[in-house]
């Protein structure tokens, strides 16, 4: 009996402690998350006040355009994350993202070298980035393989493919598409810059603005709820790989523009594309990805590098910095998701 | 200018009146080079290569030695990240730029728009018509020069590995294109086709195992001359592999001249058979002088060639030490 009465007892307190203990977290993940928040703001302010140039248009809009590759890229890391859930270790994440832009670079170039015209070649591109994005979804919804492993295999794959295309040398590529992203401009502002306006307005308005985009949160958050109610969840978790790997097909036109050419070494993205969608989770209010935070992140990266420039403070500077950035974030992000218990 | 001859100036310039000595010491300097109050921006492509740190050093050096701001800029092996820091940088409208190697096809743009904003442009390594000087070793020498010594060793016949992963580089087209007018007079001499592509990063594990792969599937003594490559990195895991597959008669043949590398050729057991040794340091001091002399309104030429040496077996022991010395100096291993 009385071994009941006093479990009964522990049993009410550890409620009572969990409650008082969730409330705290809350309340320390809200400080630190607005504490995160203020140091962005005091970089951004420090270059304002320090860093010649850093204000001017031109430099803001050179900035943007920059930013453009990442952005895309991060817009498909983000949604794979949103539908596949943000637990660090078993949620989505895409890590093929930046090889498969590696390879739709090289497919894009080649066949723009070998004379095809750019709306072959373009489309080309975007089914080769679309293929591997496939792949991803089907490694993963399809075989039920760990997105961590299923995505790092097929970044060996897609990876390995553009080696083979290329054989690790530059392509040279010019097309009248590609004179349009280099030199066009409206309203003073490049043509670069503009694909991430358009873009981003795209993936904020699908979504955050459609019942499609609340499905996908639905399906990442919670699903077993949208399974009952009735949401298919392979599809939608299928078909944030398969736009990650049209963002990715998308980003490699950018690049080639930018380039003048495909390049090895696209891998090398990666980082930034991860640091890019973690970081967005910071100015969300539940640390989940959002594509406005994701796109406030990119821009902070790009600002970051330019800033030091400015500022002539050492490149090496801006790896570690933002190193420790996604740390910080993480480590708030695991801190906040305690708060929310076993869900 | 001697030192003594210094001293004389500055002896004469203080004799003089205060406002007489600014004028006295600015006219004697006329050849003598300053970069006071002057914002030079330097942009690599990468520096994890001997050559390429000792080159990006130089300039760095040089550029506060004659009293000028530096913006250095290293891209990290980063094609996006090299045309990021140029766009920046020309939005920071520096006296002057200093470009260091890297893809000419993914470049050429951005060194226009470089000139189109009317800053003047100087390359280290790079040749391109957007520059107003490259200052480099004479690739044309050095590739002909390497080939040669490689067809000696061979006795003038015989398989050759090439690697060829960066013909888009400038320099190594020059050397690689040197290598081949050099073999249409050695018809035995033979470039194992396909070619090997050397790769940056693990470029030394990348050349070893693909020196090794070759070495299996011609295992007949002799039936493989020598290795060449337009640099030095891949000459040092095709020589490992060389040595590790027994393969003695296999020599290796590279340019640049890292320590490592020199420190092999000196060494007679070794496999590698020659490098030709560049003053990388010195490139990069000499592109900072001829920016100087630019901006003091003096004439520089197209292209400036710091000498180089080829360093072979025989000649290792006494031209490969003043090299080492100076890698040394320079606090770069």
């Amino acid at each position: 009996m009385s071994a009941t009465v006093l479990h009964t007892d522990v049993g009410v307190s550890d409620e009572k402690q969990a409650a008082a203990k969730s409330a705290g977290r809350r309340f320390g993940a809200l400080v630190v998350r607005l504490g995160a928040i203020a140091a962005f703001a005091a970089i951004m302010a420090y270059f304002v006040v320090f860093a010649p140039g850093f204000t001017s248009t031109f430099n803001l809009i050179n900035v943007v355009e920059q930013s453009a590759i990442l952005g895309v890229l991060a817009y498909g890391m983000t949604s794979v994350i949103i539908g596949g859930g943000s637990d660090v270790t078993e949620g989505g994440i895409d890590l093929s993202i930046a090889a498969n832009m590696g390879l739709c670079a090289a497919v894009y170039a080649t066949l723009l070298s070998m004379g095809y015209g750019d709306f072959l070649s373009v489309l080309a591109a975007i089914a080769v980035g679309m293929a591997v994005g496939a792949l991803n979804a089907l490694a993963v919804v399809g075989l039920g393989i760990l997105p961590l492993l299923a995505t790092l295999a097929v970044l060996n794959v897609a990876a390995g493919m553009e080696l083979t295309l290329t054989q690790n040398t530059v392509v040279g590529a010019s097309s009248p598409l590609l004179g349009v992203l280099v030199s066009g401009s409206f309203l003073g502002i490049s043509a670069l810059a503009w694909a991430l306006i358009v873009f981003s307005a795209i993936m904020i308005v699908v979504v955050h603005g459609t019942s499609f985009g609340l499905r996908l949160y639905a399906v990442g958050g919670h699903p077993e709820a949208a399974r009952a109610a009735g949401i298919s969840v392979p599809f939608y978790v299928s078909f944030t790989y398969v736009l990650s790997g049209f963002c990715a097909a998308v980003a490699s036109i950018l690049t080639v523009s930018r380039l003048s050419a495909s390049t090895p070494g696209s891998g090398e993205l990666l980082l930034s594309v991860l640091a890019a969608a973690l970081l967005g989770t910071v100015f969300s209010r539940r640390f989940v990805p959002t594509m406005g935070g994701t796109l406030l992140s990119v821009l902070f990266i790009g600002l970051l590098a330019n800033g030091f420039q400015l500022l002539n403070v050492s490149s090496y500077w801006v790896n570690g910095v933002q190193g420790a950035l996604i740390l910080l974030v993480v480590a708030i992000t695991s801190f906040a998701r305690g708060s929310e218990g076993s869900r | 200018m001697t030192n003594s001859m210094k001293g004389l100036v500055k002896a004469l310039a203080l004799g003089l009146g205060a406002a007489c000595s600014l004028a006295a010491i600015s006219g004697a300097s006329a050849e003598e080079l300053s970069l006071k109050g002057k914002r030079i921006g330097v942009s690599a492509i990468g520096t994890d290569h001997y050559w390429d740190l000792m080159a990006f050093k130089g300039i760095q050096d040089r550029v506060k030695e004659l009293g000028g701001e530096v913006i250095a800029l290293d891209a990290g092996r980063k094609d996006q990240q090299q045309i990021a820091q140029l766009q920046t940088l020309i939005a920071q409208k520096p006296d002057a730029i200093i470009e260091q190697l890297g893809n000419l096809e993914v470049l050429n743009p951005w060194l226009q728009k470089i000139r189109d904003a009317g800053i003047p442009l100087f390359t280290v390594d790079t040749a391109t018509p957007h520059a107003i000087n490259n200052t480099t070793s004479n690739n044309y020498n050095i590739g002909a020069e390497i080939a040669l010594q490689m067809v000696a060793d061979m006795g003038g016949k015989g398989n050759v590995l090439v690697f060829n992963g960066f013909y888009s580089v400038p320099v190594c087209k020059i050397r690689y294109d040197q290598l081949k007018y050099v073999l249409t007079s050695f018809p035995d001499v033979k470039i194992v086709e396909p070619e090997l592509r050397d790769v940056i990063p693990n470029t030394v594990q990348s050349a070893y195992s693909n020196v090794t792969d070759m070495l299996t599937k011609s295992p007949e003594k002799g039936s493989i001359g020598a290795v060449w490559a337009c640099w030095d990195v891949p000459q040092i895991g095709a020589t490992q592999a060389v040595e590790a597959a027994g393969r003695n008669e296999v020599k290796t043949y590279g340019i640049d001249g890292s320590p490592e590398v020199i420190k092999m050729v000196m060494d007679p057991k070794s496999s590698a058979g020659a490098v030709a040794a560049q003053q990388p340091y010195e490139i990069g001091k000499t592109s900072v002088d001829n920016a100087a002399k630019y901006l003091a309104g003096q004439k520089v030429p197209p292209f400036t060639f710091v000498p180089s040496v080829l360093i072979n077996k025989e000649n290792a022991a006494e031209k490969g030490k003043p090299f080492l010395d100076a890698a040394e100096k320079a606090g770069v291993k």
